[in-house]
């Protein structure tokens, strides 16, 4: 590490610990361990195990890291269990020099990791698995034909839906979002407490799926410049669509994930909900006694077009400062695609596989039984094949996601709408591109 | 001459280690400080003042450069953040006199004869002040969320739709948690003062004809205004640095923005926003804005009771 690398290392150190109000004593040991990671580095240990740090948030990930750590005596990894993408956390640890080794992250955020040097690139040491895993989730991972990382489960989109709800009321199920709209109205003048959705301002992920379906991008590339395209065109189609039904009060706009929205999800209010194959395992957990009474079904479509959409992916990627970059790739090579993963990661991870085996394991097509029996992830494999190509990642996905729903809380708090909710975010978006240096094209 | 005798010696020595005694005694607090309010302050005027910045795509890197005033001119120009300092100065002209009435008040009833059982009853105030912020807030989440909460299922029953959480009330919502949490620690201050004041003056005045309610205001009261000062001082602080409560209640509800307090934009800008210098030049202002109010208050303070001395 060169000194000016260095100096900027520790004054990114220390503005992590002043903005985000780290207690005094995380300021001590964050000061004494960089200092001694860096002599350790310099010599690796010629004798002991190599030791990794791995944070993810995959259930299950304890039992196959156990595995692992009795077959491999030399690598040992020790798992520490993150609720969720916890970017805030794994960033402010990096930057104090207190990261783990390897880390679970959203592919969103990659490209800005790589920018700023959190990353470590790992082409060497993984670049022989390509086979192992599908086109799309490895360009997700590489960028300037070098890889950051290794591909762990993407979200291709299906619908959720109550069988008992719709049924009662006489409802087929949307296929398309106009009959999804007409579906929306029946059910509000059938039952006043019943929802076709629940439209939650904090759940990106929700937004993203549709807008690709649309075949629209947040970022895309344009020479040696950044374009930005969050009020783009299929934004603003899913704006409009979004706008109807809010309007008509079709739709709850309760915060996911929060004891409110489980509530009315097991209250029966809330009719379908589209999202990726990644959110069955949690209704299923949150919703225990609705078991039975959904099915998936393929996401509703735009007007001729059989796309679906994808809602993000996630990577295992060796962060800056790991000690043995080759030995956390090992290990990553092995927990993502490895044959002896693919059922653990799939039945209790609940994550939809982004490797070849994994699309072939049978556990794939194991029939749930809080889906009535059915093999759910049929459907969820047809969404992957149908998910259009046309979404590239951006170096500011932090600022660009907060800004979105900053804006759609006021959407849904009634002060403004979708479109200018859009318009507002896209250009908060491009000043902080353009404040980091970058080029934009406008 | 030239030879001491040892009693000297021992003296002089015993008079040259005396000088550093009281050197000795304030390093902790000065190494303390330094390290861990001066030095962070230094380091975060500094990195107000510097940028990183990449170029085109950005995959070449990024360095750090100097920016002047720039990340303040950011600041500056941000709606948003400009309006967070006007929603906790909104917040703290209703949260700062509520908290401090009920702190005043809980403090001379206690103080006076009038309560039964008031070791009990003190304990019962103060017992919020232990819950930590964050619990408080996740306590009170769930009190405000409609399908999970027994105070807005029974409001509800009685016939009054609250939305606790609704744009124009979630700003008092979150009032509640810190007067909750934070009166009982300021009604001690109270307390502890009122107790050290002397009780001949309360009897002279009763023995005059004055209620217990005359003394409380017009005697105990003027008597314990520093420690009312220290107290408003500090919670008006607390206003400004608001940041625990929102945040958590963030998780539950829309309607509190990712920069809905001065901290909490900071906070944004630096982690989810990944400018660590753009929230280190808004870290100065937010500082800046706090000196300067403290100051106005201590001023204000110190001058109108001056007036009322004279």
């Amino acid at each position: 590490m060169d000194a000016k690398a260095l100096s900027r290392h520790g004054v990114r150190r220390w503005t992590a610990l002043l903005t985000t109000g780290l207690v005094a004593f995380a300021g001590l040991t964050a000061c004494g361990s960089p200092g001694a990671g860096e002599t350790a580095a310099g010599g690796a240990p010629a004798d002991g195990p190599v030791e990794v740090d791995f944070w993810g948030w995959v259930p299950g990930l304890e039992d196959l890291v156990e595995t692992w750590n009795a077959d491999n005596p030399d690598i040992q990894v020790s798992f520490h269990r993150m609720t969720g993408d916890d970017g805030q956390k794994v960033q402010a640890a990096v930057d104090a020099g207190t990261g783990p080794d390897l880390v679970q992250l959203s592919t969103h955020d990659l490209p800005d990791y790589v920018i700023n040097g959190r990353v470590q690139d790992i082409t060497e040491h993984v670049a022989e698995h390509e086979a192992d895993y599908t086109a799309a989730s490895w360009a997700s991972v590489s960028f300037d034909g070098r890889v950051y990382g290794v591909p762990q489960g993407i979200g291709p989109s299906g619908m959720m839906y109550r069988t008992d709800i719709l049924q009662e009321h006489g409802i087929p199920v949307p296929t398309t979002w106009d009959e999804y709209l007409e579906a929306a109205r029946a059910l509000q003048a059938a039952d006043p407490d019943a929802y076709i959705a629940n439209l939650s301002p904090g759940e990106i992920g929700q937004w993203v799926q549709e807008v690709q379906q649309a075949e629209g991008s947040w970022f895309g590339i344009d020479g040696d410049a950044w374009t930005v395209g969050i009020n783009d065109e299929a934004s603003m189609l899913v704006a409009e669509r979004w706008q109807t039904l809010l309007d008509e009060d079709l739709v709850t706009t309760e915060l996911m994930w929060t004891p409110e929205y489980w509530a009315r999800v097991n209250a029966g209010d809330i009719a379908t909900i589209s999202y990726a194959a990644w959110f069955p395992t949690a209704l299923a957990e949150n919703a225990a006694d609705t078991s039975g009474l959904w099915r998936v079904a393929a996401m509703p479509t735009n007007a001729g077009s059989d796309n679906q959409g994808d809602s993000g992916g996630a990577a295992v990627v060796v962060l800056d400062g790991a000690e043995s970059a080759a030995a956390a790739a090992e290990f990553a090579s092995w927990l993502n695609g490895s044959d002896e993963t693919q059922e653990a990661l799939i039945t209790e991870g609940g994550l939809f596989p982004s490797t070849v085996n994994g699309l072939d394991s049978p556990a794939l097509l194991e029939e749930q039984e809080f889906f009535g029996g059915q093999a759910i992830n049929e459907v969820y494999i047809e969404s992957a094949g149908n998910t259009p190509a046309t979404w590239t990642e951006g170096p500011n996905w932090g600022t660009a996601q907060t800004a979105v729903l900053d804006e759609f809380a006021e959407v849904v708090g009634g002060s403004q709408t979708f479109a200018e909710a859009l318009d507002n975010a896209q250009a908060a978006t491009v000043d902080d591109l353009e404040a980091r240096g970058l080029t934009v094209n406008e | 001459m030239a030879v001491q005798t040892p009693s000297t010696a021992v003296r002089r020595r015993a008079l040259g280690g005396g000088r550093w005694v009281p050197y000795a005694f304030v390093t902790p607090f000065v190494l303390v400080f330094l390290t861990f309010m001066l030095a962070p302050i230094v380091i975060a005027l500094v990195n107000g003042l510097y940028s990183s910045q990449s170029s085109g795509l950005g995959f070449g890197g990024a360095e750090t450069v100097f920016v002047g005033v720039r990340n303040y001119a950011r600041a500056f120009a941000d709606a948003d953040f400009l309006a967070s300092f006007g929603r906790v100065a909104l917040y703290g002209l209703v949260q700062v006199p509520v908290m401090m009435v009920i702190a005043a008040v809980l403090a001379l009833l206690f103080d006076s004869a009038l309560v039964r059982a008031r070791r009990f009853f003190q304990f019962a105030v103060f017992l919020p002040y232990a819950v930590p912020g964050v619990i408080a807030a996740l306590l009170w989440g769930f009190f405000y969320q409609p399908s999970v909460s027994p105070l807005v299922q029974g409001l509800q029953a009685i016939g009054i739709d609250a939305d606790l959480l609704a744009p124009g009330t979630v700003l008092w919502s979150v009032a509640n948690i810190s007067i909750w949490s934070n009166a009982g620690i300021n009604m001690i201050i109270l307390f502890s003062a009122l107790q050290s004041l002397p009780r001949d003056t309360f009897e002279a005045a009763r023995l005059d004809g004055a209620g217990e309610l005359r003394i409380a205001l017009n005697l105990k009261l003027p008597m314990i205004a520093p420690a009312v000062l220290l107290t408003t001082l500090s919670t008006v602080i607390g206003t400004l640095q608001l940041f625990n409560e929102p945040q958590v209640l963030q998780s539950i509800t829309p309607n509190i923005s990712s920069d809905w307090t001065p901290n909490m934009a900071i906070y944004a800008v630096s982690t989810l926003g990944r400018d660590p210098h753009l929230g280190s030049a808004m870290a100065v202002i937010l500082g800046l804005v706090t000196l300067v109010v403290s100051l106005v208050l201590v001023r204000f303070t110190n001058s109108s009771s001056r007036g009322g001395a004279r």
